[in-house]
């Protein structure tokens, strides 16, 4: 009786490490395909113009005008 | 709540970008201090003017040494007065992003971004000055093509390749227009005997330096001590002694340029031709270096629109979009 229930649970644990481990193997590829797009969208010229378009403080502190540093 | 900061702590100066506010601060990476008392007597621009100037007991200094930390206690310092001036208190602790050359070390990596900490940082990252430069000089490192990015600073010269927001090939030189400006002052004091200060080398550089000749050449007055009487003295200086002088600094920039030329992929050395290499950095800004670099490698080389702050620019774009791009941080996964 004993070893049917060993055995029992040896192939339980057996059947979890499969499905555990076949599902780990499917599952990283949609969180990396997305951080890569998302990495790539962030760098693209239209998300790039408002940072480009900040230039303008530092214009304005070449001019003498007052920045945050003189605040 | 403070706002992130991105910066670009160079040899020669320092830029802060503010998220939301864009470049709040441009000073010269220099501190005064009291030698006696170790007391912070100026920073930044005030600083600056005092090199080589100052009493006995007062020593201005720049922190960065071809850019890396020689003094960690005076850089922790310097970065946490700029950190005050930007409205960092110990009550607001942002996140930083620093910008810092690629052939840093892991100790002067470790050293940049405790200093960052110590001064009010609540995270510091780092990222390549070649990367953000190319990030700030608005080059499409999202598509699948080459970018070459030139990054001449105060005491290192890298030249990266990167495509799909990524580099592809790199090369760093510890050599920048700091060594520029020795090279002058050592030709000075050898060919005409008279000492200067590494303010007046500097200004002979932005006065009648060249890589290549140039249309518009002429001679300029150089005033220092002469080193036999110990007199005032001036002398007469050509834009061809000034390119002989900084010959072996040049050589070794363009050197770097063409061994990562070298190690780009094939696929990618095609565009090179079509896009050209942009050039950024206040070193880039010596006259002639662009063509002597273009005539070398046969590649077209242009000059960023923003030179001297593509860098922060860069890196400040990353602190805008801090959660997609924080893959990008030196030491994250590519």
């Amino acid at each position: 009786m004993t070893t049917v229930i060993i055995a029992v649970v040896v192939g339980l644990v057996l059947v979890v490490a499969v499905v555990a481990m076949a599902g780990g193997r499917r599952r990283p590829a949609p969180d990396d395909i997305a951080s890569f797009r998302r990495q790539i969208d962030a760098l693209s010229p239209e998300a790039r113009r408002q940072t480009s378009d900040r230039m303008k403080p530092s214009e304005r502190a070449a001019s003498g005008d007052d920045g945050v540093d003189d605040t | 709540m403070a706002r992130d900061l991105a910066i670009d702590l160079g040899t020669a100066n320092t830029l802060v970008y503010m998220k939301g506010r864009g470049i709040v601060l441009n000073e010269p990476s220099v501190i005064a201090l009291n030698r006696q008392t170790g007391e912070v007597l100026a920073t930044g621009r005030e600083a600056w003017q005092m090199i080589g100037r100052t009493p006995g007991y007062i020593v201005a200094v720049r922190p960065l040494r071809g850019g890396a930390i020689t003094d960690f206690e005076i850089t922790e310092r310097m970065i946490r007065l700029l950190l005050q001036r930007v409205g960092v208190s110990r009550f607001t602790r942002p996140k930083v992003v620093i910008c810092v050359p690629s052939a840093i070390t892991e100790v002067e990596r470790r050293a940049v971004t405790d200093a960052a900490r110590r001064a009010g940082a609540a995270d510091a990252n780092l990222i390549e000055q070649p990367m953000a430069a190319a990030i700030g000089a608005d080059l499409p490192i999202d598509e699948p093509v080459g970018n070459m990015v030139i990054d001449i600073g105060g005491g290192t010269s890298e030249t990266a390749v990167i495509s799909l927001g990524g580099i592809v090939a790199l090369e760093a030189v510890r050599v920048g227009s700091f060594d520029i400006d020795a090279a002058i002052q050592n030709y000075v004091r050898r060919e005409h005997g008279i000492a200067i200060g590494e303010r007046t080398a500097e200004e002979i550089k932005v006065a009648i330096g060249s890589a290549d000749p140039t249309p518009d050449e002429n001679q300029a007055e150089v005033r220092g001590r002469d080193l036999m009487t110990g007199l005032p003295k001036t002398v007469l200086l050509t834009p061809e002694e000034v390119r002989y002088a900084i010959e072996d600094v040049v050589s070794s920039i363009v050197a770097s340029v063409i061994r990562c030329l070298s190690k780009a992929p094939p696929e990618l050395s095609q565009d090179f031709l079509v896009r050209g290499m942009y050039l950024v950095g206040g070193g880039g800004l010596l006259r002639g270096l662009a063509e002597r670099i273009e005539r070398e490698t046969e590649v077209p080389v242009k000059m960023s629109n923003v030179p001297l702050e593509a860098v922060v620019l860069g890196a400040g774009h990353v602190i805008e979009h801090y959660e997609a791009l924080k893959g990008m941080f030196m030491g994250a996964r590519r």
